[in-house]
């Protein structure tokens, strides 16, 4: 440990630290700065984030710089305001202040740095300024403003050393340099927006996001990425019921500060066409909206007391809670219960690498063995089905769209879907319940690590689906089960009770990054 | 109230009281009226609304109006600063990209709930284009629907002050 003494404060910090992360730590807010990013190398080319360290000739920037024993350091000098002051008026030289246009008004580092160290009196004439050019489309996700561009290198960096595809690189020198792919490149990489959250302004954009909504508007709820089995941490960011974006949240235990593009596309399924809104039920041989009460009746008859259950199937898209309320409304029910992978069965495997993207696109599969379901394959399940006798419960996967033979075990069979889209199973059901989707309600997740985190609500359900866990409740409570529980907390205690693997883990108290449990006890923090 | 009121509460005169004698005096005075605005209709306060317009003050903020560029295609670059500034809430712009770089965005459509608009004028305040302007000095609206009331792109570009009311 060293001492170090921050505007008149002194502190500890272990050796190594940058001089950068423990100004942050002083002051409880970053220096101003561009180009450090603390996930990836030092650049140091942005000179903004200059201090004044006693015994030093001149300024020194502090992200390259380490804590040393008995430094003392100003943050707040005069000298250090006109510094960055002076500074952010020469990143302004040739920028275009284009904010009006510019989608990264409202969460531009220039504009925030500016509210403090501007200048405001500038220096520099407007018609002198060096143009460059607009709206270069250089990815199938991502457009260019090469004016907008103050050459920090965080998006030279990313490519250079997270995805090690190296696309981008600074061309030119002096007030012509500028960013650019590299010749008959394009910026086409897996996590290719991840270089348009690291921009600090915006030269970098979202051709999907671009212009869609000015950020101020959006409101943003932290969550987790279903799009595949490592389940990233992001925020939601939705405005009055549309999700509008997905941006990563920032966990080191699992996706660093970055997220792969593909999840970024997860949201659109939120809004799709397809969607239920409302109780389906099939009549005279097609599916007919139907209200609650009428879908609750002739569910009853269906699988109730009366007529019981054959067989249930749950997706391990569901969440940790939804999977175990519905694996006991099964046994209540008095059906086997087993996992089956939603979508087409194939989508559910896709490309992964050694980044992030998993190549199981199923965002909760280790809840399924936690809770001891297992997940016969296509022809094995069919099987399975066709066993037992009596309906057959599907909840969120679609094995109709694929499952070998599994039309053949179901025909003539009374089908319930429980769902969130018209997928083929919803098509051929007979009885379809319209329930949430992922950002419509609360939810823990497993991940491939094994650690449990929890997603939030952020946006109301459509038109009249029920929330999930409350639907299951209300199910167990007609069939006269005797443990239901009565709110969410209590549905997570209850599970945690369950589960071997979360003893003494309080599911209704996650820590932001999530926790893996046995590595609490052990005391590991889980890395990954 | 102190001063003596005719008729009310005060003991009416005799003469009053005959009643045809103050209608008479009445009727005097109207057709006098009458008879000296028929001679001299230059003097009338009347305004012979709505064939006539009161001149407002050219600072009155009436109906809206969005600016056209040269080429006649909005200056709005659809920067949502009007909308944002709001306090009605009732400017609806949707975004699109706009062919020239230089531009870069344009409005797909922009429409105004006039019927929720309290006239505030900080949607002119707020655009940094000079693109909204409310100068018409249009302030009698009238409409069979609420639905004509919900103006869009085309009517506010073409809304101008010696344009159809
Ligand atoms: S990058 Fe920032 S300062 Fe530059 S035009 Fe965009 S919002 Fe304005
Ligand atoms: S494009 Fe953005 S991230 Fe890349 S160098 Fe320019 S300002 Fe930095
Ligand atoms: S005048 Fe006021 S209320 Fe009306 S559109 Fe403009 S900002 Fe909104
Ligand atoms: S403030 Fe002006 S430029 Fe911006 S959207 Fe409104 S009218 Fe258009
Ligand atoms: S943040 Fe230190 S030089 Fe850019």
């Amino acid at each position: 440990m060293v001492k170090v003494t921050i505007d008149g404060t002194e502190l500890e910090f272990a050796a190594g630290t940058s001089l950068f992360d423990a100004c942050r730590t002083a002051r409880g807010e970053a220096l101003p700065h561009f180009c450090y990013h603390p996930d990836l190398s030092v650049a140091g080319v942005c000179r903004l984030c200059q201090v004044e360290v006693e015994g030093m000739p001149k300024l020194t920037i502090a992200c390259n710089t380490t804590v040393r024993e008995g430094m003392v350091v100003h943050t707040r000098s005069e000298k250090v305001r006109r510094a960055a002051q002076q500074i952010l008026e020469m990143h302004l030289i040739n920028h275009p202040v284009d904010c009006p246009i510019c989608d990264q008004a409202g969460e531009c580092g220039l504009q925030d740095q500016y509210m403090t160290y501007g200048l405001y009196e500038s220096e520099v004439g407007k018609s002198d300024k060096v143009h460059k050019a607009k709206v270069q489309v250089i990815g199938p996700r991502v457009v260019l403003d090469k004016e907008r561009c103050v050459l920090c290198s965080r998006c030279v960096r990313f490519c250079d050393e997270v995805t090690r595809t190296g696309e981008l690189g600074i061309f030119n020198r002096g007030d012509r340099a500028e960013i650019g792919v590299a010749p008959g490149r394009q910026l086409d990489n897996a996590y290719s927006l991840n270089t348009v959250d690291i921009c600090p302004v915006g030269a970098l954009t979202s051709l999907d996001f671009r212009f869609k909504k000015r950020v101020w508007l959006l409101r943003s709820t932290p969550s987790l990425c279903h799009g595949c089995a490592t389940g990233c941490s992001v925020r939601v960011d939705h405005e009055a019921g549309t999700v509008y974006r997905l941006k990563p949240r920032r966990n080191p235990a699992v996706n660093g500060a970055w997220m792969c593009d593909e999840g970024r596309d997860t949201y659109r399924e939120l809004h799709a066409d397809t969607r239920l809104r409302e109780p389906l039920l099939r009549r005279d041989g097609a599916l007919r909206p139907a209200t609650w009460p009428e879908a609750w009746a002739t569910l009853a008859a269906a699988a109730g007391p009366a007529a019981p259950l054959g067989f249930a199937v749950v997706s391990p898209r569901q969440s940790l809670e939804e999977i175990a309320l519905f694996a006991h409304l099964a046994a209540v029910l008095g059906a086997p219960a087993a996992g089956v992978s939603g979508g087409a069965r194939e989508a559910d495997r896709g490309e992964g690498d050694d980044l992030l993207r998993s190549a199981d696109r199923a965002p909760n599969r280790a809840a399924l063995a936690w809770l001891g379901l297992d997940e016969p394959a296509g022809a094995d399940l069919a099987a399975r089905v066709r066993a037992a006798r009596g309906a057959v419960l599907v909840y969120g996967a679609d094995p109709a769209a694929d499952a070998p033979g599994w039309r053949e075990a179901v025909a003539g069979r009374t089908v319930i879907h429980l769902g969130t889209h018209r997928n083929a199973t919803a098509e051929s059901a007979d009885i379809v319940i319209p329930l949430g989707a992922w950002a419509e309600k609360d939810g823990l997740l497993v991940n491939r690590q094994g650690r449990v985190q929890a997603s939030r609500r952020a946006i109301a359900r459509p038109g009249l689906a029920q929330e999930d866990w409350r639907f299951l409740a209300d199910w167990l409570a007609a069939a006269g089960a005797t443990e239901f529980p009565a709110s969410l907390p209590d549905l997570r205690r209850w599970v945690a009770g369950r589960v071997p693997a979360l003893a003494g883990v309080d599911l209704n108290a996650l820590p932001p990054e999530g926790l893996v449990p046995g590595a609490v006890a052990a005391g590991a923090g889980g890395e990954r | 109230m102190n001063g003596k009121v005719h008729g009310y509460g005060g003991k009416m005169t005799l003469w009053e009281r005959l009643y045809l004698g103050e209608i008479f005096r009445g009727l005097g005075i109207t057709i006098r009226h009458v008879i000296r605005n028929l001679l001299h209709t230059g003097d009338m306060p009347t305004v012979q609304y709505p064939e006539e317009h009161r001149a407002y003050s050219p600072r009155f903020r009436g109906r809206h109006r969005l600016m056209k560029r040269e080429d006649g295609t909005p200056r709005c670059v659809a920067c949502m600063m009007c909308s944002t500034a709001c306090p009605a809430d009732c400017i609806h712009i949707v975004a699109e990209e706009h062919p020239d770089p230089a531009i870069e965005k344009a409005p797909a459509s922009f429409e105004i709930d006039l019927l929720r608009c309290v006239y505030c004028g900080l949607c002119e305040e707020a655009c940094p284009c000079d693109a909204i302007r409310m100068d018409t000095g249009i302030y009698d609206l009238a409409a069979d629907s609420r639905e004509k009331f919900w103006v869009d792109k085309e009517f506010l570009l073409n809304n101008t002050t010696d344009g159809t009311r």
